[in-house]
């Protein structure tokens, strides 16, 4: 079962804005788009909207964008996508959600999960937060992208245990995916997408 | 690779090397040293928050990242094994980069507010940030601002001890602090709280910072979130230099830095100047407040002399024609062997040397004795206890010992740098402690087994301990039956019964004393206090010889004070070992013939009339005999008293002309530790005052009685450094040694065992006049078990009148987190509250009876 290196099912947890949300268990290897869109698993987005992107492995893995997700659910597939596996909560969420937002429940999530140990993922996720929070309210300033990036290097690989990693690499891939949003955000001090509801 | 947690380096039992680069150069480090320490062994330098060489590494700062070829991310040199074949680089752009980085997320918080700061000048944080940091920030948002009360403010003084100000704006989460309390001294009084960049240093609930090592954590803080009221404010580093010193409160002989204005003549702090070998860099808080002494305002200035019953303000001049009358008229009229001295022991070699030298050649008696504290002294100093005393020790042999032995020791005040060994022997090489002691105590924390014995059985228990050893098989004697005669007991489970201890224990003991690869056995003050000390130390003796302690270890009685090994070496004794004396006796070209008179002795001849003088060096009988009626009644019959100290006492009270002495930061001086390691203190400050150096003040004295001492300064050098070469080691006996011991009776009035010792925040009689060490603790107590105080019905803080036949005192109640059974517990280190007056010098065990005071 599953594929030549990934052998065996997967239990995958589906959420966000899905028409079927819930827990399928199927083979490794199993097409990501499948999982989304078959009527016998997620069904399709909610309201039938587009989808904008997917968090495949849970809130710490980079994302993978609309066009991306004709991919096998397995290690070695979705590194090569750019992401990872990761623990199988797969977030969906469609073209009305802001990005920034999105990376705001993120970092805040690793912010307050953050141990305090060691240096980078202490001050760091703090700091994040605070520059995220702020461009979402619209008032991030010209090179807080770059800040961010910048300080998402400094964490990454540089951190005690693997937290560090998971609360910068869904903002990298954020920030590489949709650059767009982020610079509209600072320009015009709010969201490119509508976006008027929450998950 | 994986992050390993850091075996303490310096004393690895592993003796595989391997050998890595960095920076191009060939490193070779025995197995386990981590890359940090690897590069410090050939002078890399890699900057560090978190890292300390006591302390296992915990990779928390990320300061100390370096590159190894091969992979991929920055490692953490700290808490990274060094390999053979790596290759580290220290400084290359990446680790750079890094280094730059963390230093900005340590920043982002930190208030910056160095000139306000007490660390400013002396900071780590502030040091590296030069060295390696950004000189802007891009952090543009409200810094973190801890609340207290209410009130957010870059002055987070938090006061959290009765020395240790806290302010956690200023942390930098290194941990160091929460850390060592945790693994060096086994204290829980200082905690980390929250979690994320709101984690916060604090004191834990309910508690105060005020363990006996607490002033580590500030000097191992690296910023200025921890500062302590002694040094605070006062000044700033850049305006003191160093000045090298020892302890002269603990027999270990800490080594210590003085800090001094560069042109006030006046000490600032004390800070410690690791020794691995001695201390590990820890200091406990009476080394590191104690020097405050110093500079109390109660310090005498000038001599006195007494006129009419009142002692009157005089110059040396005058003191000394005092002297120079009184003690000939003396040795005119009565002999020399009507003369006496006493000298403490924590005195430097040149002053105990040439005490004894005017003692034995000016006067001409054997009247002359360092051990004030003690009773029933020994007539010779060639017993069983004197081997104990003698036999080699090493410090630094605790840590590898795999079986330690403490017995008859509150460790923790009376040897508190070879308690902190004993910690680090449990937390790095998982040596087994065993306490034997007739009282719990906090010291033996790190014990696996603590057998409290009845008061008074010592002896009892170390039989016990021998005959486990033949029942169980676990040692072969040749004669087996002396063994039981020379204990008198049959079976070891005669001797369990008599100690009230269970077979059981003893035989886990026994066995572990047999199996061990090495023993450390340390026999502390309640030996030295017993009356029977002889006894006591001859069941030593005799289990020395059953197991085989010396042969695979150490055992000893370890000397109390500061110079008592030296008071030793250099014969400062009324009948110093055979060995000694010949060398005095070369030295001086004669011995006096006159019966040698110990401190008991002297006392008792005091009383008879028949020793009317007395020279006192920096002691105060009055408060440390243990038997003040016996001391008083003694030193009131004298016609002359002289006593030399820093402060006023009882004893001085009495004297006929008081003379002040210098401190032993006012001139340069040699002590010898307890290993017999001599030690130099340097002169950090001139004289106080018109305080003169011991030695000076003897030599004065024997000038004036018609005797130049020495014929110089070199000369007094070369019979010092002679005596020291000396080899005063004595012989174990060679075979059993009878110990007699007999169950003492005791009145069915008083009943409750009494233990004197030292409070953990002061030693002696002089730690009073330290205000530091006051805060922590500024009056005596008594310490009682929950159980007794049940029994009496007294609550924490009741005042209890404390009764023995001799005496009574009244002290507050401090009920005991260990104390398990009826022994009390009160300090003898304050003067207002004299626990000697309750003490009778012929007791073996004191008892007294405790009832309430109804106010
Ligand atoms: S208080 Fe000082 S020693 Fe303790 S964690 Fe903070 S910076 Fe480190
Ligand atoms: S010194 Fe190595 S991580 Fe702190």
């Amino acid at each position: 079962m599953g594929t030549e290196k990934s052998t065996g099912t997967k239990v995958f947890s589906l959420s966000g804005h899905i028409k079927r949300p819930g827990n399928y268990e199927v083979e490794l290897g199993f097409n990501l788009k499948k999982l989304i869109y078959d009527p016998e698993y997620g069904g399709g987005i909610l309201n039938d909207k587009k989808l904008k992107g997917v968090i495949p492995g849970g809130a710490s893995t980079p994302l993978l964008t609309e066009d991306m997700i004709d991919v096998g659910l397995d290690y070695e597939a979705l590194v090569d996508a750019g992401s990872m596996l990761g623990s199988g909560a797969v977030i969906v969420f469609h073209e009305e959600t802001c990005i920034v937002w999105v990376m705001l429940k993120l970092i805040h999530f690793f912010r307050h999960e953050s141990c305090g140990k060691c240096t980078p993922c202490r001050q760091g996720t703090a700091w994040l937060e605070q520059l995220i929070h702020r461009i979402e309210q619209g008032n991030g300033k010209p090179g807080d992208i770059e800040k961010i990036d910048d300080i998402c290097g400094n964490i990454l690989g540089r951190t005690i245990c693997p937290l560090g990693d998971a609360a910068v690499m869904p903002i990298q891939s954020a920030i590489k995916l949709y650059r767009d949003e982020w610079d509209y955000h600072i320009v015009h001090k709010k969201c490119l997408v509508k976006s008027d509801f929450a998950f | 690779m994986a992050e390993v947690a850091k075996k303490e380096g310096s004393t690895s039992r592993d003796t595989k090397t391997v050998t890595l680069t960095i920076d191009g150069r060939s490193v070779t480090v025995p197995k386990g040293t981590t890359v940090l320490e690897a590069a410090l062994s050939v002078g890399v330098q890699i900057p560090t928050f978190c890292w300390h060489p006591k302390l296992k590494s915990i990779g928390a700062c990320r300061m100390c990242y370096v590159e190894i070829e091969k992979m991929p991310k920055l490692q953490v040199s700290c808490a990274t094994e060094a390999a053979d074949g790596m290759i580290v680089h220290t400084d290359s752009d990446l680790v750079k980069r890094g280094r730059r980085a963390v230093l900005e997320f340590i920043l982002l918080n930190h208030p910056l507010d160095c000139p306000t700061c007490d660390k400013g000048g002396d900071c780590d944080l502030q040091n590296l940030t030069f060295a390696h940091g950004y000189d802007d920030s891009r952090f543009d948002f409200q810094k973190r601002r801890f609340i207290e009360d209410g009130v957010e403010s870059t002055f987070d003084d938090l006061r959290i001890g009765p020395e240790i100000i806290l302010n956690r704006n200023r942390c930098i989460h290194c941990y160091k602090c929460v850390r060592a309390n945790k693994e060096a001294f086994g204290e829980y009084d200082l905690g980390a709280f929250e979690r994320g960049n709101v984690t916060e240093i604090n004191a834990a609930p309910g508690q105060q910072v005020d363990n006996p090592f607490s002033g580590n954590l500030v000097e191992i803080c690296p910023v200025g979130a921890l500062t302590n009221t002694d040094w605070r404010y006062k000044i700033r580093v850049w305006l003191t230099q160093t000045v090298a010193s020892v302890c002269p409160y603990t027999s270990s002989g800490s080594n210590i830095l003085f800090f001094k204005e560069k042109h006030q003549n006046r000490v600032y702090r004390v800070t410690g100047r690791r020794n691995d070998d001695i201390d590990d860099g820890w200091l406990p808080d009476i080394t590191r407040y104690g020097y405050q002494i110093i500079h109390s305002e109660d310090r005498l200035r000038t001599p006195l002399i007494k006129k009419e019953g009142n002692q009157e303000t005089a110059t040396w001049d005058e003191a000394l024609a005092v002297i120079e009358k009184r003690l000939g008229e003396i040795k005119d009229k009565k002999g020399c062997v009507c003369i006496g001295g006493l000298i403490d022991p924590s005195l430097d070699n040149a002053t105990l040397h040439s005490f004894s030298k005017l003692i034995r050649r000016t006067l001409g008696s054997n009247n002359v004795d360092f051990r004030i504290d003690y009773r029933m002294l020994p007539k010779t100093s060639s017993d069983n206890y004197s081997i104990l005393t003698s036999r080699p020790f090493r410090i630094a042999d605790i840590d590898n010992s795999d079986v330690i032995i403490t017995f008859g020791s509150d460790l923790l005040k009376e040897h508190p740098n070879e308690y902190l060994r004993i910690r680090k022997a449990c937390n790095f090489h998982d040596s087994r402690v065993f306490s034997l002691n007739p009282y719990a105590v906090k010291s033996a924390d790190v014990a696996e087994l603590e057998l409290v014995y009845g008061i008074g059985a010592d002896e009892a228990i170390i039989a016990a301990l021998c005959l486990a050893g033949v029942e169980e098989k676990l040692v072969s004697i040749p004669n087996p039956d002396q063994l039981k005669e020379a204990t008198g007991f049959a079976l070891m489970t005669e001797a369990a019964a008599v100690c009230g201890v269970e077979p059981d224990q003893i035989k886990i003991v026994a066995r572990a004393l047999a199996k061990a690869r090495k023993v450390t056995l340390i026999a502390g003050e309640l030996v030295t206090r017993s009356r029977d000390r002889e006894n006591i130390a001859s069941a030593l003796c005799n289990l020395n010889r059953v197991f085989g302690i010396e042969e695979k270890g150490q055992i000893a009685v370890l000397s109390r004070y500061a110079n008592s090994m030296g008071a030793r070496k250099l014969g400062v004794l009324p009948d110093p070992p055979a060995v000694v004396k010949s060398e005095l006796t070369k030295l001086w070209g004669g011995w006096p013939d006159t019966e040698p008179r110990n401190t008991d002795s002297m006392l008792v001849n005091m009383k008879k009339e028949e020793i009317n003088g007395l020279i006192v060096m920096g002691a105060d009988p009055i408060m440390l005999y243990p038997d003040r009626e016996f001391a008083c009644e003694g030193l009131e019959k004298l016609d002359f008293l002289i006593v030399c100290d820093l402060f006023e006492s009882e004893t001085t009270a009495l004297a006929d002309v008081v003379l002040p002495i210098c401190s032993w930061a006012e001139y340069p001086g040699e002590y010898v530790n307890l290993e017999g390691r001599v030690q130099q203190a340097n002169q950090a400050i001139k004289p106080l005052y018109e305080s003169r150096p011991g030695y000076e003040i003897v030599e004065l004295i024997a000038d004036r009685l018609g005797q130049k001492l020495f014929e110089s300064d070199e000369v007094r050098r070369i019979e010092i450094e002679k005596l020291l070469e000396v080899d005063n080691g004595l012989s174990w006996p060679d075979s059993f040694v009878n110990t007699g011991w007999t169950n003492e009776e005791h009145d069915d009035e008083f009943t409750v065992p009494l233990a004197v010792g030292d409070d953990p925040h002061h030693c002696g009689h002089r730690t009073e006049k330290a205000s530091s060490l006051v805060n922590f603790c500024g009056e005596a107590y008594i310490e009682i078990s929950p159980g007794l105080a049940a029994n009496y019905q007294i609550e924490e803080g009741d005042s209890v009148r404390v009764e023995s036949p001799v005496g009574k005192i009244i002290v507050p109640v401090r009920i005991s987190d260990f104390l398990d059974n009826d022994v009390v517990f009160i300090p003898r280190n304050f003067s207002s509250t004299p626990v000697t007056s309750l003490l009778m010098r012929k007791c073996r065990v004191d008892r007294v009876k405790i009832s309430k005071v109804v106010s």
